[in-house]
């Protein structure tokens, strides 16, 4: 017989993990849900997960691809590489702060863990990736770009990529909870970064003064680290992987420690 | 813990009622730099709450509207954890807090047993095995396939007591929700509460109708103001409440 007694309580941050471990259906069942939803009424159906980026990257690629005919060859393979990360990053996270300020009215009704729809947001958005995947492919099929064994090292990239995203929108998903303009404050930022971001340009063309700090911009490394063994068919360098696992490792415990001490408290916020 | 099936010592709820509207970080940046905080004030919603349920019993929770019941309720359900003392629960719990909580009213009848299901903690095999049964129970019928928002809510109410009580629990907690549904359902829904209770399932009802609580329960609670005003046998504690507050015409 399941026992419950407050007093026993595991630390916050073990119990919330075994609570999602019991729930695992449900994040599953969930994740199913949003993709049957968006992708339902659309006659295309999956193929308008495949088209989505296909057709950003062709329109990008014609209005910029020229300017970086020398610098960048196969320049729409450069493009949708960081494309698909920073939509990774962004969109994720966007969709876990909105999925907890306004669906979580249900956690205040029943129990279930309370990072459910925040882990399912990753979820969804790793799908999403990994669909995208395949129409990066289609581009560097008909580009003819070089396919080496380097692409062994994505499921690295990816795994780092995840738990960064993960972090960041537990973090962002608690601020949510507490202040109701993080949603509009996070967007205007982000489009700043994302000029800030060599991901239509490559880093070069910055003028030394600005390029000096971009050692600072956090997402680079994330890129890199994906865009690297496709575009540039070698392992991304150590420091720079040794940077991106840092980054998303401190960004996974800062989110799950701060989002798992606080959950309790989002119940009388929402 | 001898044979409480439930106990609850000094449980505190209070909820933080902000004076201002809730701050954005725009709002909390500009008091930071005048140096003035948010005022709060707490309101307890449960003030030092204490007791106990034995297993098997039926105890009925009643009080005035804003009494703290179906807080109470929530915090044996563990969706709100109390700020201060201890709730402990032995045995799978039942809800019937708002029945349909957990639907999504994009998708049917069937796709939304299976996600109240996985809601209530069950696995998605378990689920499939008792989809007959749930569905049996709901009377849907072949509204199953189609989106929840096409049905009335009687029939949302239904499909969700159907899935909620489809096997048995050793606690049921039921928040108003025994009028729920034409007669015919009332009828086969407090069929199931007293089979249910025969087979040795605790129950716990919130209910303004005291003539319900008192067909079904052998235990009251009485809760005013968050606090606990008296507890007892079902006739000694419904006569002081009847004279008490609501004097005999
Ligand atoms: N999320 C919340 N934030 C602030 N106050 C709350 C919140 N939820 C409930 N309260 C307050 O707690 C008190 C108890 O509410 P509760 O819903 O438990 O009452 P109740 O006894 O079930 O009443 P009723 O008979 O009307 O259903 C009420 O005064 C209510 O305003
Ligand atoms: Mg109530």
């Amino acid at each position: 017989m399941p026992k419950y007694d407050s007093a026993k309580r595991p630390p916050l941050i073990i119990d919330e993990f075994f609570q999602l471990i019991r729930y695992r259906d449900l994040v599953i069942l969930i994740i199913e849900n949003i993709l049957k939803s968006r992708y339902k009424r659309s006659t295309l159906g999956i193929f308008w997960m495949l088209l989505n980026p296909l057709l950003q990257t062709i329109v990008l690629t014609i209005a910029f691809g020229t300017m970086f005919k020398s610098s960048l060859p196969n320049y729409a393979v450069y493009l949708l590489c960081g494309l698909l990360i920073w939509n990774y990053i962004t969109q994720t996270t966007q969709y876990a702060m909105v999925s907890m300020t306004q669906g979580g009215g249900l956690l205040r009704r029943i129990y279930i863990p309370r990072a459910t729809y925040i882990v399912a947001s990753a979820g969804n958005g790793l799908i999403n990736l990994l669909v995208s995947i395949a129409s990066l492919a289609i581009i560097i099929f008909f580009l003819n770009h070089p396919i080496t064994l380097s692409w062994f090292f994505l499921p690295i990239s990816i795994l780092i990529l995840t738990m960064f995203t993960l972090g960041f929108a537990l973090l962002l998903s608690t601020a949510a909870v507490f202040f109701n303009d993080t949603v509009d404050i996070y967007q205007v930022l982000t489009q700043a970064l994302f000029f800030l971001t060599p991901i239509m340009y490559p880093p070069s063309i910055l003028p030394t003064e600005i390029g000096k700090y971009l050692i600072w911009n956090p997402i680079i490394p994330l890129i890199d680290i994906f865009r690297i063994p496709i575009y540039n068919n070698t392992l991304p360098d150590m420091d720079i992987i040794i940077k991106a696992i840092i980054l998303a490792t401190i960004m996974l415990i800062v989110g799950w420690t701060l989002f798992t001490n606080k959950a309790d408290q989002v119940i009388y916020r929402l | 813990m001898n044979n409480n099936i439930i106990q609850l010592e000094n449980v505190t709820i209070s909820f933080r009622v902000p004076h201002e509207k809730i701050p954005t970080f725009q709002e909390y940046a500009i008091r930071w730099l005048k140096r003035r905080r948010v005022s709060y004030t707490y309101f307890n919603a449960l003030n030092n709450v204490s007791f106990s349920v034995k297993k098997g019993d039926t105890v009925g929770i009643i009080g005035s509207n804003g009494a703290g019941k179906s807080t109470l309720l929530k915090v044996i359900a563990q969706v709100i954890r109390p700020n201060q003392g201890r709730l402990y629960v032995e045995g799978r719990i039942a809800p019937l807090l708002e029945l349909g909580a957990g639907f999504d009213y994009e998708l049917t009848g069937r796709e939304n047993i299976f996600l109240n299901g996985a809601i209530l903690g069950f696995s998605r095999k378990n689920i499939a095995d008792r989809l007959e049964s749930i569905m049996e129970f709901s009377g849907i019928g072949e509204f199953i396939d189609a989106p929840i928002r096409t049905y009335s809510s009687g029939m949302v109410a239904r499909l969700g007591f159907a899935i909620a009580t489809d096997t048995q629990p050793d606690i049921l907690i039921i928040d108003e929700i025994l009028a729920v549904g034409d007669t015919d359902f009332q009828k086969k829904s407090a069929k199931r509460i007293l089979q249910y209770h025969n087979d040795g399932s605790t129950i716990l009802v919130v209910s303004h109708n005291l003539d319900s609580i008192k067909n079904l329960c052998n235990h009251v609670i009485w809760l005013e103001h968050g606090l606990v005003k008296n507890t007892g046998p079902v006739d000694d504690i419904l006569n002081q409440y009847l004279q008490k507050d609501h004097p005999a015409d």
